[in-house]
């Protein structure tokens, strides 16, 4: 694991690489996390749900094509917000979606844990998850619940594998995607076939009436949709590795709508099914596992070697939190690395190991993140992700406009159809479901209410405490020669 | 002045288009202007820098690169008089910016008035020429390929100051050639010292990596 040969993806990333990149991080986790709760909110209308923030999110996304396609950086939204923002205004970008990947490992590592345990079950290792008791830890004299040490040993081995060795390549990921769709397409094609079958878990359109629950009615699917917002969050990891893509400024805007839109298609046919099956009721019940507590319900039994069908869905459900939890430990070390390299973190944090050839320090800060955020309820957690992901997704709809005026005459590979209506409505519904999100939340989770302005607290403490500090080094070096700059015209300064 | 520069490439005929690609495999980051929209095309297919296209001398093309953060300016087109008039249009507009200007002839320094840096292309191309006529002898900076030998000093705080090449690992296609005080070949007991420079070999692929560890740590403000 000296990550020697694996420094340098083996292979240039194609069109397919970089879709698969983007559909792995949104079919990752949130498909199993997050429609369960969903139907909590909405009921059945959990369908409504995905479909509506994928088209939300596709506004964003053309604003996404069009940076990616312009500004040649690694990095995501927080490099291009920095080619445009000033100082303060990008260092709270990077904050924030550092901030929304880590709450985001957080939320699939929760996830994760359920869905774990559940495939323990289905093998008959443990008793149904809610009978599994706490874990009485020898020392601490306190009982951590099961699902909680889970989660936090996923994210600590995750974190542990990505700090001393370098991210598996881009073909890897594609892989990991197919075989996630693939199991999907199984639950969806078993789903549908069970109809009519009579069984208490077929499939019948029954379970879509009425369509909207009858608390909140049509008007429940707004908070529904906030607080899920983050299941399409991934297709902006395509941009964080924009230079390893061949033709990137065809394939970038390329991969990001098909990843959506195929994402879509995939969420459209899983949630479907779900309701279908378990009904909203049931699949609001189960909570993070409600996608394998459907399949287990409806699959075949008398299958040979994997027994169980269900386990198969139970299966892909650990599978996908696990390799999402991944994609996030990299995407949120990123963040930091590229903030700690433009000198807006501690510039530790912009460091190679010397030894491991990774971002040591960014990797570490994040765990430290993440981990705290497993303490969370699942709820919380995706709650905080989905604000701090629309938040930014508005910052970056505002930085394509605001470069459309400063830099008029920059290349722009991709250029968005019908400028400036798709990022103009992009602002508007990313700040529509903030703000439902915020009154949701300040009714329902004051929690992490408290702890997301918490967090933009903190970062502005950071902030000015790096530029005190920044400031008092440049000093020292630097104002001998500004003192001249200043009083002398600078070709003076040249003469010598 | 360690880290990632900022630096704004004027030209993206064949040296300024080369130029992005060496100082993008280095780790900076680059902006690009040029007035040719085919070249502008083929710059965006090389994906190397943020592109702008029009007339370097007219200020508002040449504030599109947001001079308040470029580190160094390189007027590098064909021609002498446009990359003087962007020099010294930079060191009005932005006083700190380092320039760096290509000239068409041998002038010696009668230009370091105006500008920081002067450098004369075509000797390195004739070098490249007398290198391939006297088989044999090459001269190193001549070396190109996906290989680069850079002297590259060690900052302090940098990753690996301080470290013997035992507990270093370089990234893979890096080597480092040369002790400190370039006498002897470096062996897995040398330390890599704060302030003392290295002779180091590395494929263009990672030579941003090899940079970070050698050059990162220290304080980035300019």
């Amino acid at each position: 694991m000296s990550g020697e040969g694996t420094r340098q993806p083996a292979a240039e990333l194609g069109l397919l690489d970089a879709t698969m990149i983007g559909m792995g991080a949104m079919i990752g986790a949130g498909i199993f996390v997050l429609t369960g709760l969903a139907a909590e909110i909405s009921g059945p209308a959990a369908v409504l749900v995905f479909t509506l923030n994928g088209v939300v999110t596709a506004f964003t996304g053309l604003s996404y094509a069009e940076l990616a396609a312009a500004i040649p950086k690694s990095g995501g939204g927080y490099a291009f917000v920095r080619e445009v923002f000033d100082d303060v205004g990008s260092f709270v970008m990077g904050w924030m979606l550092w901030f929304a990947y880590m709450i985001a490992g957080g939320l699939y590592a929760l996830g994760f844990a359920p869905n774990f345990l559940e495939l323990l079950h289905v093998y008959g290792f443990v008793p149904p998850p809610e009978a599994v008791s706490a874990i009485a830890v020898p020392v601490v004299p306190v009982d951590i619940p099961a699902a909680v040490a889970l989660a936090m040993t996923a994210v600590g081995l995750l974190v542990l594998v990505n700090a001393v060795s370098t991210a598996a390549s881009g073909s890897v990921e594609t892989v990991f995607t197919i075989v996630k769709v693939s199991i999907l397409v199984v639950f969806v094609a078993f789903g549908l076939l069970s109809a009519g079958g009579g069984g208490e878990t077929s499939f019948t359109f029954q379970n879509f009436d009425p369509l909207f629950p009858d608390a909140g009615g049509a008007a429940s699917i707004l908070p529904a949709m906030g607080l899920t917002f983050i299941a399409f969050e991934g297709y902006d990891l395509i941009t964080t590795v924009t230079e390893e893509v061949e033709n990137p400024r065809e394939n970038i805007p390329k991969a990001i709508f098909v990843s959506l839109v195929a994402t879509v298609l995939v969420y459209l046919a899983v949630v479907t099914v779900a309701v279908g099956t378990l009904g909203a009721e049931g699949l609001a019940q189960a909570g993070e596992a409600g996608i394998a507590r459907a399949a287990t319900s409806f699959m075949p039994t008398d299958l040979p070697v994997i027994r169980n069908g269900g386990a198969v869905i139970v299966f892909g459900a650990v599978f996908s939190t696990i390799t999402a939890l991944n994609a996030v430990v990299i995407a949120s070390s990123r963040v930091a690395f590229s903030m700690g390299r433009e000198g807006q973190l501690l510039p530790s944090f912009g460091d190679i190991h010397h030894r491991y050839g990774t971002p040591f320090v960014a990797i570490l800060a994040s765990a430290v993140v993440m981990l705290a955020s497993v303490s969370l309820p699942t709820a919380s957690a995706g709650n905080m992700s989905s604000l701090f992901f629309l938040l930014s997704f508005i910052v970056v709809n505002v930085s394509v406009i605001r470069l459309r005026r400063r830099r008029p005459d920059m290349a722009r590979p991709y250029e968005i159809p019908y400028y400036p209506i798709p990022p103009l409505l992009g602002i508007a519904l990313n700040t529509i479901l903030a703000g439902v999100l915020v009154e949701y939340l300040l009714r329902t989770d004051r929690l992490a209410l408290a702890l997301s302005a918490g967090w933009i607290a903190v970062g502005l403490v950071v902030y000015y405490a790096l530029e005190r500090y920044r400031g008092r080094s440049a000093d020292a070096d630097a104002s001998a020669t500004r003192d001249g700059a200043a009083d002398a015209p600078n070709t003076d300064e040249r003469d010598g | 002045m360690a880290g990632p520069l900022r630096v704004l490439v004027v030209g993206g005929g064949r040296v300024g288009s080369y130029v992005a690609q060496l100082l993008d495999d280095r780790g900076h980051d680059i902006v690009v202007i040029e007035q040719d929209p085919d070249l502008v095309d083929e710059l965006s297919d090389e994906y190397v820098a943020t592109i702008i296209e029009g007339d370097a001398t007219r200020p508002s093309i040449l504030e599109q690169a947001g001079l308040d953060r470029v580190d160094v300016v390189t007027a590098l087109t064909g021609n002498t008089g446009t990359n003087l008039a962007v020099c010294l249009a930079v060191s009005q507009l932005a006083p700190e910016v380092w320039t760096v200007m290509r000239t068409d002839h041998a002038i010696g320094d009668e230009y370091h008035r105006f500008v920081d840096s002067v450098v004369f292309p075509e000797r390195a191309g004739a070098r490249a020429a007398v290198n391939s006529v006297e088989h044999g002898v090459r001269s190193l900076e001549d070396v190109t390929g996906a290989l680069e030998i850079m002297e590259i000093e060690v900052v302090d705080g940098a990753p690996v100051a301080g470290r013997s090449l035992t507990d270093v690992t370089l990234p893979r296609g890096s080597l480092v050639v040369s002790d400190a005080d370039g006498e002897r070949i470096a062996g897995s007991e040398t330390v890599l010292e704060a302030g003392r420079s290295y002779v180091v070999a590395a494929q263009s692929d990672v030579s941003d990596e090899v940079l970070n560890l050698m050059r990162g740590g220290a304080d980035r403000s300019d």
